[in-house]
């Protein structure tokens, strides 16, 4: 070893990694491809990895933020476990998953297949039921709010019509989340557009060969549109599954921030307790667990429906 | 090929007469008409379930205070009919009298007694007790009437009034924060997404999958260190740095959606600059950039969306009113003890409306837009 002083290997640091079998054009376009990639680079290693890490580390930790984190190894899973509210959290947030997600997903083709027909106006329906999926969160749970009034409330004034007392809705354990539902329902109008573009693609040759064969709508509907259009409905259900664990807005504005989780605890959603933990109760660590137990719920589910949906879904070509 | 023989059930082969022919497109013609009422029908009645509460938002926005909690509630907005005397309007109202029902003027109401007049006569003062027994004895004269002032008297008044600080300022807020978003964004994710679309470097494949995978990273996972980090370590709590700063170094939907597109410029276009000697700095900004100008105004359009909509960033990090965005105002005002309903409702319809110009200014944008991000892959 000749040039045994330790600086000298400081020196390949100034070179870029693995050199020795990298070409001069090798490192020269490697070294282009970071320089356009900066910005992300920067952003993923801020924004991105050293807060997982750092949260990986709080997880393991008591922290109130102004005092320093102080290490307690799995105290805060071990006391999430036995938290109550934590698995009502998780139960809320599970119903909405299971029950939410499917229903909009369903409601969605159904409406694509709809504004699939060949009919005057199509645009102009179009239009109608893509709109309210534009409008704010904000706005339109505060719109629901008003909508689902028990007693001046538009809804329960057509239900007294047609001869139904209209449940109490925002106001009752029993009716809140489907009150949420139907406010997921109004806004579902970007995965109908995606169900459009996916039924716009099924080939025509396709369903005049079944026409041809004696298939009917219904028959065309199940046996071809169904499946062709399966990688899209398992495309919307990834996406709303890992958009319903972080179900937060919407619930927030029914706490109106001072009541959060109201009426008892039946909003009190997965990202919502963790909000409180970390924000108002100011247990960072208790909250960074919540998240990494969160993140493997959604890891895992994603690998389990990709797993799964290998043999429902079909992709041609 | 022996099984080839057409037979549609229900249709003979043997020569049609006329009359046969004629009824048949008669059937078709009333199987047609009918099948479209069917289809019309169907996406009214599924369509009204999307159109009426933004209807209904844009009615109550409209309401008097009376109007907006009477029940059951009217369609339409209806105000008090108020007539002017002596330049002055006084409310209108049905009074039973002993000739039965006139339309007189409401000068004042006190202690349960009307000082009423003939709006036709004015001078002749007639005091009338209003309850007698279970009898009312004077109703309001009801009419359609739009309360337009609801949207000045909501925006001036902000989400807590006496703090200075008026929906105008959230609104200003928004619009500040979604400019500079939507310039971090443009300019920070094209450079990347050019490198994975069209540059080759060891590595490459490695790192696109890494950047894809961050979309499954939930927000909360990343959020509570980002917090401390801005709010805490660079003392950004409270301004809107938080919220643009991380803009400009980009994200892995826009990423994403921009590398998409530009694998769709012909690969041979840049080949022929290259030749000529360019810099695949000036391939991106003279020959690529220039021939996405649909894909930057789409991820234009939806960062609009997505920083105009967002609650949880402005509930992170700002704190006092004159700070806050239109979303997190809007929630504010919602949580008041007293719900002023024809208001908020005001307030949320200006929230909504830059959207929905945005909207119908770039509908094929946003529609594009969703297929992009949706679809494919």
């Amino acid at each position: 070893m000749q040039n045994s002083h330790w600086t000298a290997h400081l020196r390949l640091l100034l070179k870029p990694p693995a050199l020795p079998h990298w070409t001069k054009r090798e490192t020269d376009s490697f070294r282009l491809g970071m320089l356009f990639l900066a910005p992300w680079l920067i952003g993923f290693f801020a924004f991105t990895l050293y807060p997982m890490l750092a949260s990986l580390y709080y997880s393991f930790t008591i922290y109130h933020a102004r005092r320093a984190p102080e290490w307690v190894g799995l105290q805060n899973y071990i006391q999430l476990f036995q938290d109550e509210k934590f698995y009502i959290a998780l139960n809320n947030t599970l119903y909405m998953v299971v029950i939410a997600v499917p229903l909009g997903l369903f409601a969605s083709f159904l409406c694509a297949v709809l504004l699939n027909l060949k009919v005057r106006g199509q645009a102009f329906y179009r239009v109608v039921y893509f709109l309210p999926s534009i409008v704010p969160t904000v706005a339109g749970t505060i719109l629901f709010l008003w909508l689902l009034n028990p007693q001046v409330g538009l809804v329960n004034t057509l239900l007294a019509k047609i001869g139904i007392e209209g449940p109490n809705w925002m106001a009752d354990p029993n009716w809140a989340k489907p009150g949420l539902i139907l406010l997921g329902l109004w806004g579902m109008g970007g995965t109908i557009v995606i169900y459009l573009s996916g039924l716009q693609d099924v080939p025509q040759s396709l369903i005049e060969a079944a026409e041809l064969d004696g298939a009917n709508w219904l028959q065309r509907l199940w046996y071809i549109t169904i499946p062709m259009v399966s990688p899209i409905t398992l495309f919307n259900l990834i996406t709303g599954m890992i958009g319903m664990f972080q179900y937060f807005a919407q619930a927030y504005v029914i706490g109106g921030g001072g009541n959060l989780g109201r009426p008892l605890n039946s909003t009190l959603f997965y990202s919502v307790y963790l909000y409180q933990n970390a924000f108002l109760f100011l247990k960072m660590g208790y909250a960074s667990a919540m998240a990494w137990i969160l993140f493997l719920i959604i890891l895992l589910l994603t690998i389990l429906l990709l797993k799964v949906s290998d043999r429902f879904t079909y992709y041609a070509g | 090929m022996a099984n080839l023989t057409f037979s549609t059930p229900g249709t003979s082969f043997s020569p049609a007469t006329e009359q046969d022919a004629h009824t048949r497109r008669r059937n078709r013609q009333m199987r047609d008409l009918l099948l479209s009422t069917l289809s019309h029908a169907l996406l009214l009645f599924v369509g009204s379930f999307f159109a009426v509460p933004f209807i209904w938002m844009v009615l109550t926005a409209f309401k008097s205070d009376q109007d907006v909690f009477r029940s059951p509630p009217r369609w339409l907005p209806h105000d008090v009919a108020r007539v002017e005397i002596n330049g002055q309007a006084y409310p209108l109202y049905n009074v039973k009298t002993p000739e039965g029902i006139r339309q007189y003027a409401a000068l004042k109401i006190e202690s349960g007694v009307a000082d009423f007049v003939d709006p036709a006569n004015p001078v002749v003062i007639i005091p009338i007790k209003l309850q007698q027994g279970a009898e009312r004895m004077a109703e309001p004269v009801e009419q359609i009437s739009f309360r337009w002032q609801n949207f000045p008297e909501a925006m001036n008044r902000g989400s807590r009034p006496g703090v200075g600080a008026s929906f105008w300022v959230y609104f200003r807020n928004s619009l500040i924060i979604a400019f500079f978003t939507i310039l971090g964004t443009l300019l920070s994710n094209t450079p990347v997404a050019y490198a994975f679309a069209r540059l080759k470097f060891p590595g490459r494949d490695l790192l696109f999958i890494l950047i894809l995978s961050t979309m499954m990273l939930p927000y909360q996972v990343t959020m509570i260190p980002i917090y401390l980090l801005f709010n805490n370590f660079l003392g950004w709590g409270d301004t809107f740095l938080p919220l643009i700063v991380p803009a400009f170094f980009a994200n892995a939907w826009d990423v994403f959606l921009l590398r998409q597109f530009f694998k769709t410029i012909p690969e041979e276009m840049c080949d022929a600059a290259r030749v000529d000697g360019a810099s695949e700095w000036q391939i991106f900004t003279q020959i690529v950039l220039p021939l996405s100008t649909p894909v930057l105004a789409t991820i234009t359009v939806f960062t609009f969306l997505y920083a105009w909509n967002d609650f949880t960033g402005p509930l992170l990090f700002l704190n006092s009113p004159r700070n806050f965005t239109m979303a997190l105002g809007l929630q504010d005002f919602q949580g008041q003890n007293i719900i002023i309903w024809n208001q908020l409702m005001a307030a949320a319809t200006v929230f909504t409306i830059p959207i929905i110009i945005a909207f119908f200014f770039a509908q094929k944008t946003f529609i594009q837009g969703i297929k992009l991000t949706g679809s494919k892959e």
